[in-house]
């Protein structure tokens, strides 16, 4: 059908995003990646669930806001979105309307595979393991690293540097001194694509 | 590139089993990619959401869905049980008026209910022939076991532990999930006609 001799599994955008081509996403429009961020096979992400548009008096004030402004899945770069794993933005009734809010994803976020992600913000170098659930609301700060496993509440608010486990979640440890260089996925970037890199030892 | 290298559409083909009988209400919101598989009948009544990516097997039994209810995206109503043995029921699996059934859930079929206003959490699995009580709620990953009855206003979090819900805000409940289905609506293109035939 094509006449293209190989196709990669993923695809390679200029801004160095690799996506899978089982990738599924939804409402790509809505959907902003930082570049270099790594979406693997099956995960899903919700672009479609974008906030409806408020009449709001003090909209006017911002009128240099441009129309698509309206992001629903904002991400980092150097992201890694794991297989199975699915973003969806948070959604609640906020002034006797029922709207979704935008979820936001910083730097260097790992999702583990089969995690669904419903937070509000996830801040930079954030490890999140497999089979998590980040339930709506959440706010997650930087350099936290969320176990396998674990059920993180609605509304809840991960401090930076901790380690969180269990169901629901709560606060199990710290990350300790120095151990912030592990939450770097620039080598870990170079190991998926068309043509991977093995790792350095 | 020259124009005529055209991209693929990322979706790859859904054709998993036969294509369902349906019956649908006029109002309800089906997502395109949506998938309903089985020789049985999938009803699915007034203003309910079946998101992307959701699937409906009625392949052990009827599914019925009822008014209002929000079936999210990656769920599997009506999985195949591990145990063989055929139930007396008719009903594969029936989702009564104003449930949420979440992202992930699997409910098996064969006799199972899920009662009216039941928030079934993300990942949960739902064994086959349970059924739970009116506005039951199951945190995420709640595991409910085949055969089991869950009283009404039951809570299930943390692993299995149960509370009952006294708060009394069914109506503060049922609100909300119908502004939340006006939404989706608008959000969430609907195709009821892929599946009608």
């Amino acid at each position: 059908m094509s006449r293209k001799p190989v196709k990669g599994e993923y695809i390679e955008t200029d801004t160095g995003n690799k996506v899978a081509r089982k990738a599924v996403l939804v409402g790509t429009q809505h959907i902003m990646l930082g570049g270099k961020t790594v979406i693997q096979a099956d995960a899903m992400i919700r672009g479609d669930l974008a906030r409806t548009s408020q009449p709001s008096s003090t909209s006017g004030a911002a009128p240099g806001a441009a129309p698509g402004s309206n992001t629903a899945v904002a991400i980092g770069r150097y992201c890694f979105l794991s297989k199975g794993c699915c973003l969806r933005p948070p959604g609640r009734i906020y002034k006797g309307s029922f709207t979704y809010l935008p979820l936001r994803l910083g730097d260097h976020v790992f999702v583990g595979e089969g995690t669904v992600v419903q937070a509000a913000t996830v801040g930079s170098h954030v490890h999140i393991g497999q089979n998590v659930v980040i339930g709506e609301f959440a706010i997650i700060k930087d350099y936290v690293r969320v176990l396998d496993g674990a059920v993180v509440p609605p509304n809840m608010v991960i401090p930076s540097f901790s380690i969180v486990a269990g169901q629901p979640a709560r606060v199990v440890g710290e990350v300790p001194e120095g151990g912030h260089e592990a939450f770097e996925l620039r080598e870990l970037y170079k190991t998926v694509g068309n043509n991977p890199q093995p790792l350095p030892v | 590139m020259s124009s005529s290298n055209k991209r693929q559409s990322i979706l790859p083909r859904i054709q998993s089993g036969p294509k369902a009988p349906v019956n649908f209400s006029s109002s309800i919101t089906i997502a395109d990619s949506a998938q309903l598989t089985g020789n049985h009948t999938i009803n699915i009544s007034s203003e309910s959401v079946v998101h992307p990516r959701a699937k409906l097997d009625s392949a052990n039994g009827r599914i019925t869905i009822g008014r209002r209810c929000i079936v999210h995206e990656r769920t599997n109503i009506g999985a195949v049980s591990a145990d063989p043995t055929p139930s007396e029921s008719r009903d594969g699996v029936v989702v009564s008026d104003y449930a949420t059934v979440e992202v992930g859930v699997v409910i098996e079929s064969g006799g199972t209910v899920i009662g009216e206003g039941c928030h079934v959490g993300v990942g949960s699995r739902i064994g086959k022939g349970a059924q739970l009580g009116k506005h039951c709620v199951l945190t995420p990953k709640s595991v409910i076991r085949p055969g089991e009855v869950v009283p009404d206003f039951t809570v299930v979090y943390s692993n299995g532990t149960r509370r009952l819900d006294k708060r009394g805000m069914i109506d503060l409940k049922n609100k909300a999930q119908a502004r939340q289905i006006e939404v989706l609506r608008k959000l969430i293109p609907s195709n009821p006609a892929k599946f009608q035939s």
